[in-house]
């Protein structure tokens, strides 16, 4: 481990390489491309590909087919380009893919301010592909966190075999800070399970009793078959309410079902805590500071800094925040993700505080809105 | 310990490198905790530049990445110091190159004003170190970062044949600011 001076963006390209990245397909835009250019230059030199295509389509459709030749894959966008990867986002859950898309935000809807940041997307996030599943959605508020959580989002996409969206932000993304940079060897890296079973026993979509199906890749001596429509164990089309039922709650409770061991959250001033300040992704700085000026004039004020947004971890958040009067969602946009924490903590005042700020909602501004509150 | 540092002058004279070299410095070669941002104009020249360094012995310390009310600051450009004066707090200590800085608003301020670019061009042989000269002042007379923590970046990040020329400059003003 070495300490290294680096932006958001960069931590995400070390982590993703760290992680066993080797195939990582792109279409540049803005505040995203740095990620592009450090694997351009250097995921090559560690035995990993790199392929510009002509779109963020062809990008994403490139990862989900090198992740079934067992390459971990990556891709990285924004609003726009995430937009166009939604089909095969969708793609990926049923064909239960593992995949990591890092989504930096910036100012939308549409182009808006490309080089200016925003949290907008963060419920298309996880909703935006069609078809009504949940995928884990991980946000970091540092460098430092964005560098964990890209470790993190290649063990879950590998464990649950299941894309995961990183989600950052034009702040962290160009943010430097200092982080703790591993080798490999030095974290824990997940692979995804592999059939213990002889190519003519293995069913690539039977779970064996668990929720996760053993997944075998091209060119290792099993018949695979990656199937978009309705499909059984075997992988074979099957238009039947008994199927689909039983492959909608096995996709659907394979990720919930795993809230609570990926939920992740970092929190501080908590015991005695009687107004906590509940954020994430780079808002959560804004929220941290605007804290501690509330403690300075006497309120007990904490901080909660969500990193794993979905899927939500309701027992978890409810616990956490168990003590607390009031619960103050800070975020840059209109409000988006108070309204997941607002069905969840539904014996608590909770409170929307939405600060559209082309950087980072100011700590006072933060602070002046919470208290017209108390 | 929570501190602000802000690097503030115009795009050309190396505002976002020296910036880089110190927040490297700083994260790389001391157990302290930095958040570093960098703000610039479209323009190569002549726009704003400004770094923002948020340095903290614990990890949460380290939050608003933007400076509100800087401990420490350096002001290469008079256009600079009139635009972010009112971001540096009663007491800090103010570097500015006296070279570009004439007009110095009545603060209580501890003000350290030497013509760095002046001095690069005459002592070093060109006024685009000024921005090393200016670092040395800052950290010989704050030592916020010990002098070869900042020479070890130095080494690592500028291409090898400016290396002696950026730390001559570096060491000019870093006794003067330490005796």
């Amino acid at each position: 481990m070495r300490y290294e001076y680096i932006t958001g963006n960069t931590a995400i390209a070390k982590a993703s390489i760290t992680a066993g990245l080797k195939f990582y397909a792109g279409y540049p835009i803005t505040p995203t491309s740095d990620i592009f250019e450090y694997l351009a230059r250097e995921l090559p030199k560690r035995g990993g590909h790199v392929v510009q295509f002509e779109d963020e389509i062809a990008s994403i459709n490139a990862a989900v087919g090198a992740s079934w030749a067992c390459a971990k894959s990556m891709t990285a966008t924004s609003g726009p380009g995430f937009s166009l990867m939604l089909e095969t986002l969708s793609l990926a859950v049923i064909t239960e893919t593992p995949l990591v898309v890092a989504y930096v935000m910036r100012t939308g809807p549409s182009t808006g301010v490309p080089t200016r940041s925003g949290q907008y997307d963060v419920l298309q996030a996880t909703y935006g592909f069609h078809g009504g599943l949940v995928i884990p959605v991980l946000a970091p508020s540092t460098p430092q966190e964005a560098y964990d959580l890209t470790v993190r989002a290649f063990n879950v996409s590998e464990e649950l075999r299941t894309p995961v969206v990183l989600l950052s932000d034009a702040v962290v993304a160009h943010t430097y800070g200092k982080v703790a940079v591993r080798e490999r060897g030095e974290v824990e890296v997940v692979d995804r399970g592999k059939p213990s079973v002889s190519p003519e026993a293995y069913r690539p979509y039977d779970p064996l009793g668990g929720l996760v199906p053993p997944m075998a890749c091209f060119g290792e001596g099993y018949n695979v078959l990656v199937e978009s429509l309705t499909h059984d164990e075997r992988g074979y089309y099957a238009p039947r309410t008994d199927i689909q039922r039983r492959l909608m709650w096995r996709l659907y409770r394979k990720v919930v079902e795993s809230s609570e061991k990926l939920f992740d959250y970092s929190a501080t001033h908590l015991d005695g805590c009687e107004h906590a300040l509940v954020s994430y992704g780079s808002t959560a700085l804004s929220a941290r500071a605007a804290a501690k000026l509330l403690r300075e004039e006497g309120f007990r004020a904490c901080s909660v800094t969500l990193r794993t947004l979905f899927p939500v971890y309701e027992e978890g958040v409810a616990g956490l925040l168990k003590g607390v009067e009031k619960v103050f969602v800070v975020e840059n946009n209109v409000g988006l993700y108070f309204r997941e924490l607002r069905g969840v903590l539904r014996d608590k005042e909770v409170v929307s505080v939405p600060l559209i700020d082309l950087d980072m909602p100011l700590p006072q501004e933060v602070a002046g809105v919470v208290k017209k509150w108390l | 310990m929570r501190l602000e540092i802000l690097i503030a002058g115009r795009g050309g004279q190396g505002i976002l490198f020296l910036g880089h070299v110190l927040g490297k410095a700083i994260a790389e070669h001391t157990s302290l905790h930095v958040l570093g941002s960098e703000t610039y104009a479209a323009e190569t020249r002549g726009g704003d530049s400004r770094v923002d360094l948020v340095v903290a012995d614990r990890e949460e310390e380290a939050d608003f990445i933007k400076v509100m009310r800087a401990d420490i600051a350096l002001f290469m450009h008079q256009l600079q110091l009139d635009a972010y004066k009112d971001l540096v707090r009663d007491g800090a200590v103010v570097f500015l190159d006296s070279s570009n800085v004439t007009d110095v608003p009545q603060r209580s301020w501890r003000v350290y004003a030497e013509p760095y670019t002046d001095i690069a061009e005459r002592e070093v042989g060109t006024s685009r170190v000024a921005n090393m000269v200016a670092l040395g002042h800052l950290v010989g007379v704050t030592s916020v970062v010990p002098p070869e923590a900042i020479e070890s970046a130095i080494r690592e990040v500028v291409a090898r044949e400016w290396v002696d020329v950026n730390l001559r400059a570096f060491r000019h003003l870093l006794r003067k600011g330490s005796a």
